[in-house]
């Protein structure tokens, strides 16, 4: 009786979170500092079907809608469901809900290889490539200085990701110190996290990039769980470990890489989305993996319509997510009985 | 209201002069030591007449060798020496001085205590590394910086002029700075609100960051579109906005940073007219984006004022067309740095002919 | 299904696991008993494979076990570890779903088939209505039995248990070794566990193993190795087996 009822609600929640982003990315359309009526959002959307059919709407709401915003939501969701997404995975891989791309260095080693081909090699480099790639060294040097296997406490991880990222950050410096004043700006504004430059060029590389590393990671979404067991349970259990750690890191890095080669390091999200989804759902990956990627879209989407709302300025929404995270971060600790649920 | 516009230009003008004026009687001056309030609010006691001088901040390093005493320098910061265009062409005896730091960033006592300085000119953008060099080296620190207002830069020249005992210099170099601002504000003053251009500036790398307040664009008969936003960044007027209310703005220029090298340049005009996000907005429609000089690190008393009357021309074409730019940017550079053709020099170096040519 | 080891060795740091020869036959239960750091678990991960042989050979029906892939081993061979910690509170019946992870293709999740087989194992085990349970809910013992169940929802022939009865009380102990005499019983298996409790080990076992600094000190069927000098040779202290009611008690 409890169960079933326990069961509905379950599932109630499952269908809500899944319907969630659509509906804000919905809302979100309507949204902004140009302001559009929502009756003619929707004839501008038709009007682009038939233009003979609407003289009235203005080519700037077509800009606005197409060209502004719509970029931006669904960058907004890309980034947040990656973010979300990598973060649950490799809380399962290190079998550690705290775990998150910080902790791996993935974020600094990103952050460096962005900032490495913004300064010194232009735009004619994608940044998303040298963010992989520093990104991929700064997990490789973690997992190296920690150590592999069963020994890895979260302690000597939690150290080893500072010390690494740590390193990055310098080596970050060192790029700023040499960057021209002109360059430096440009970078320091990109590193504070932000969505407001986002256009279509952008989501040309990035959004395929993370579309591939999502769809793996959704499809290998079971076999996190048996992933989360030790590794020796795991590979009595028929699975090959080695080969779905490489698999997972790799995808995990590669779309948080790609989000944060074009908006800047946005904290928080992939600690505090698996983490809500959990404490909704319970532990299943199966279920934990494809939430935290739509309500870590939602989140997002709400976070940067706060933004959009609150004023004509662009507050970085890196700074947002951290300030919503944090607190929220705080009151579910206290909340959950279970401290690692 | 074209009357109390016009009124109001004035009464700004003159405020400026004023405040200018204030600072000035401000600072007591006994035999050889002045006490002066720096723009971090701290009074400090410098000398009247300092023999060695160490700038920590490119704008002051340049009113120093402008008012002549650039022989006084016995160091430099590390943006001069790499990135100040201007500076070797103003001073090429730089390449002798040492370099002690990086503006706002790192700072070596060991080697300015080497250097033993009379006195320190450092960025109040730093907030507590004028007081620590100063406690550490007993040397005074005076923090200043124009933040891209007449009146403080005035003032800074004005300053500088006290500190080096060349007050006779930096009061003929006030004045003629008034004396062409006040050129291009009668004219622009007279200019009916509605044809003052909305304009909108894409500064700092980047097309959503803009300054609050560019005083410039005011004087040269223009109105800032993001005037009366708070300033997001401390220590700048800059701010940052949506794409979406630049369209909601709608402004008939663009301005975009052009200060740097081309190959710098992280945004440029053919960049802002081929956005297709801002096709709809009237600036880009009608081709009306351009580069202006901007205040990048600093500002430079010679480079406002022409950028003033650059800005006059690009607002009001047929009020200023009679003007020369390069020819008057000429004469502006060589009465603050006595140099024939500098303008033309600095043009070739940044390569601002091509978007200075293209408004003539 | 029996297995068959030919000079295997196995080290870390400071331990060498070396056995020359050992069979393990269809259907029976083996125990494996020694001291603490004989090499018992050692054995018995190198057999499952989940500790990689450094040298040597371990046919299972005649096949080299190091020629198979991880899932056709864990098709073949299920573990149930001594303890098991996670830090995440997964639900039981997604636990014991687990040990499908041998038959559910790489980008796929478990079918209802595998749902099914799963509910049976826990069936089987005596915890049917403990599906929605978290593992965190339930006791010690009950956990013990939830992985026994993921290791028969692996539908392997073969099953090691490391130490399935420590820190148990003596009616879950026997409870858990009459559940495995039962998987022997009813499901074919064949079982190798490792044991300290000597009686336990004899009363409930088919064959016996005695391990000693790494080496194998006698094997056979249980009644007939089970005698106090090797008793008290392995263990290094003296050891009296009486006989009460037919069953076999050390003392010592």
């Amino acid at each position: 009786m409890t169960g079933s009822r326990r069961n509905n609600k379950k599932r109630f929640l499952h269908v809500f979170l899944l319907v969630l982003p659509l509906l804000l990315f919905v809302i979100s359309l309507g949204i902004g500092s140009y302001q559009v009526s929502p009756r003619d959002l929707v004839r501008t959307f038709f009007s682009t079907i038939s233009p003979s059919s609407y003289p009235d709407i203005p080519p700037v709401y077509r800009d606005v809608l197409f060209r502004i915003r719509l970029p931006r939501l669904l960058l907004a969701m890309a980034v947040g469901a990656a973010l979300s997404v990598a973060g649950a995975s490799l809380q399962a891989l290190f079998k550690n809900p705290l775990v998150n791309e910080y902790i791996l260095g993935i974020s600094s080693g990103s952050a460096f290889g962005a900032a490495l081909s913004l300064v010194f090699l232009g735009r004619s480099f994608p940044p998303q490539a040298a963010a992989f790639l520093f990104a991929i060294l700064a997990v490789l040097a973690v997992l190296l200085v920690a150590g592999r296997g069963e020994s890895t406490s979260l302690i000597s991880l939690l150290l080893t990701g500072v010390i690494v990222s740590a390193f990055f950050s310098a080596l970050l410096s060192l790029v700023e110190f040499f960057a021209s004043p002109y360059v430096l700006q440009a970078l320091f504004f990109w590193l504070m996290g932000s969505l407001s430059l986002a256009g279509w060029k952008d989501l040309a590389i990035s959004l395929p990039l993370v579309g591939v590393g999502l769809a793996i990671l959704l499809l290998y979404r079971w076999r996190m769980n048996v992933l989360s067991m030790s590794d020796e349970e795991a590979k009595a259990l028929g699975v090959n470990v080695r080969r779905g750690k490489i698999l997972v890191i790799f995808m995990a890095t590669l779309v948080t890489a790609s989000s944060t080669a074009v908006v800047g390091i946005i904290g928080w999200v992939g600690l505090i989305v698996p983490h809500l989804v959990r404490l909704m759902m319970g532990a299943d990956n199966r279920l934990v993996i494809p939430l935290s990627a739509a309500t870590g879209a939602s989140f997002l989407l709400v976070a940067d319509g706060i933004t959009r709302v609150v004023s004509p300025l662009e507050i970085p929404i890196g700074i947002f997510t951290s300030i919503i995270g944090i607190p929220l971060f705080i009151v579910l600790l206290k909340k959950a009985k279970r401290v690692w649920l | 209201m074209k009357a109390r516009k016009k009124v109001l230009k004035l009464m700004v003008m003159a405020a400026v002069v004023a405040c200018f004026l204030a600072i000035r009687a401000a600072g007591s001056s006994s035999a050889q030591k002045l006490t002066l309030r720096d723009n971090l609010g701290r009074a400090v006691e410098v000398p009247s007449r300092a023999g060695r001088i160490l700038s920590l901040q490119p704008e002051i390093t340049r009113i120093i060798v402008a008012l002549g005493a650039g022989d006084r320098l016995v160091g430099l910061d590390y943006f001069l020496r790499r990135d100040d265009h201007l500076f070797k062409i103003i001073y090429p005896e730089q390449a002798r001085l040492p370099v002690v730091s990086k503006p706002d960033d790192s700072v070596n006592k060991e080697a300015i205590a080497a250097l033993s300085p009379d006195v320190i000119f450092a960025s109040p953008s730093e907030l507590l590394v004028p007081d620590s060099i100063q406690r550490a080296l007993s040397i005074p620190v005076v923090a200043l910086s124009s933040q891209g207002s007449f009146g403080r830069l005035l003032e800074e020249i004005d300053f500088v002029g006290r500190v080096t005992g060349l007050e006779a210099r930096a009061k003929e170099l006030v004045d003629y700075f008034l004396e062409n601002m006040t050129a291009v504000v009668r004219t622009t003053s007279s200019v009916p609100s509605k044809e003052r251009p909305k304009v909108y500036l894409a500064f700092w790398s980047s097309l959503v960051r803009t300054p609050v307040s560019y005083e410039p664009v005011n004087a040269a008969g223009g109105d800032n579109v993001a005037a009366g936003l708070l300033p997001s960044f401390t220590g700048s007027p800059g701010t940052v906005v949506t794409i979406e209310q630049i369209l909601k703005w709608d402004p008939d220029i663009i301005l975009v940073h052009g200060n740097f090298l081309p190959r710098e340049r992280q945004v440029t005009v053919q960049q802002v007219l081929a956005d297709k996000r801002l096709s709809s907005v009237k600036a880009v429609r009608k081709g009306q984006v351009f580069y202006t000089f901007g205040y990048w690190y600093w500002w430079d008393p010679a480079q406002v004022a022409v950028e003033t009357l650059y800005l006059a021309k690009i607002f009001h074409p047929e009020r200023f067309n009679a003007i020369d730019l390069e020819a008057a940017g000429n004469i502006i550079f060589e009465k603050f740095y006595g140099q024939a053709g500098l303008f033309s020099k600095l043009c070739e170096v940044l390569a601002f002919h091509d978007w200075i040519k293209k408004k003539q | 299904m029996s297995i068959r080891i030919e000079d295997l060795t196995f080290g870390y740091k400071n331990f060498l696991l070396r056995v020359d020869k050992l069979g393990f036959l269809s259907g029976r239960i083996t125990s494996i008993v020694g001291p603490n750091g004989a090499g018992k678990t050692t054995l018995l991960k190198c057999i499952g494979a989940i500790l990689p042989i450094k040298k040597g050979m371990l046919f299972i029906d005649g096949k080299d076990i190091a020629l198979l892939k991880s899932h056709e081993r864990a098709r073949l061979i299920s573990y149930v570890p001594q303890e098991h910690g996670s830090a995440f509170n997964y639900l039981v019946l997604d636990f014991v779903l687990m040990g499908r992870a041998a038959y559910v293709p790489l980008f796929s999740v478990p079918s209802k088939e595998d749902v099914h087989i799963a509910e049976e194992a826990l069936e089987f085990v005596g915890l049917g209505n403990f599906a929605e349970r978290t593992y965190a809910e339930l006791s010690s013992g009950e956990r013990r039995l939830v992985l026994i169940a993921r290791a028969l929802a692996q539908q392997s022939d073969i099953l090691l248990l490391d130490e399935p009865t420590t820190f148990l009380d003596p009616k879950h102990e026997r409870g858990i070794l009459d559940l495995v005499r039962k998987l022997a019983l009813e499901k074919e298996k064949t079982i190798l566990f490792t044991l300290h409790n000597l009686e336990m080990a004899i009363q409930y076992s088919d064959d016996m193993v005695f391990m000693k600094g790494g080496e194998v000190a006698a094997s056979g069927k249980a009644a007939e190795v089970f005698q106090e000098p090797l008793l008290e040779a392995v263990y290094e202290m003296e050891m009296k087996v009486i006989e009460w009611n037919g069953r076999k008690i050390v003392l010592r």
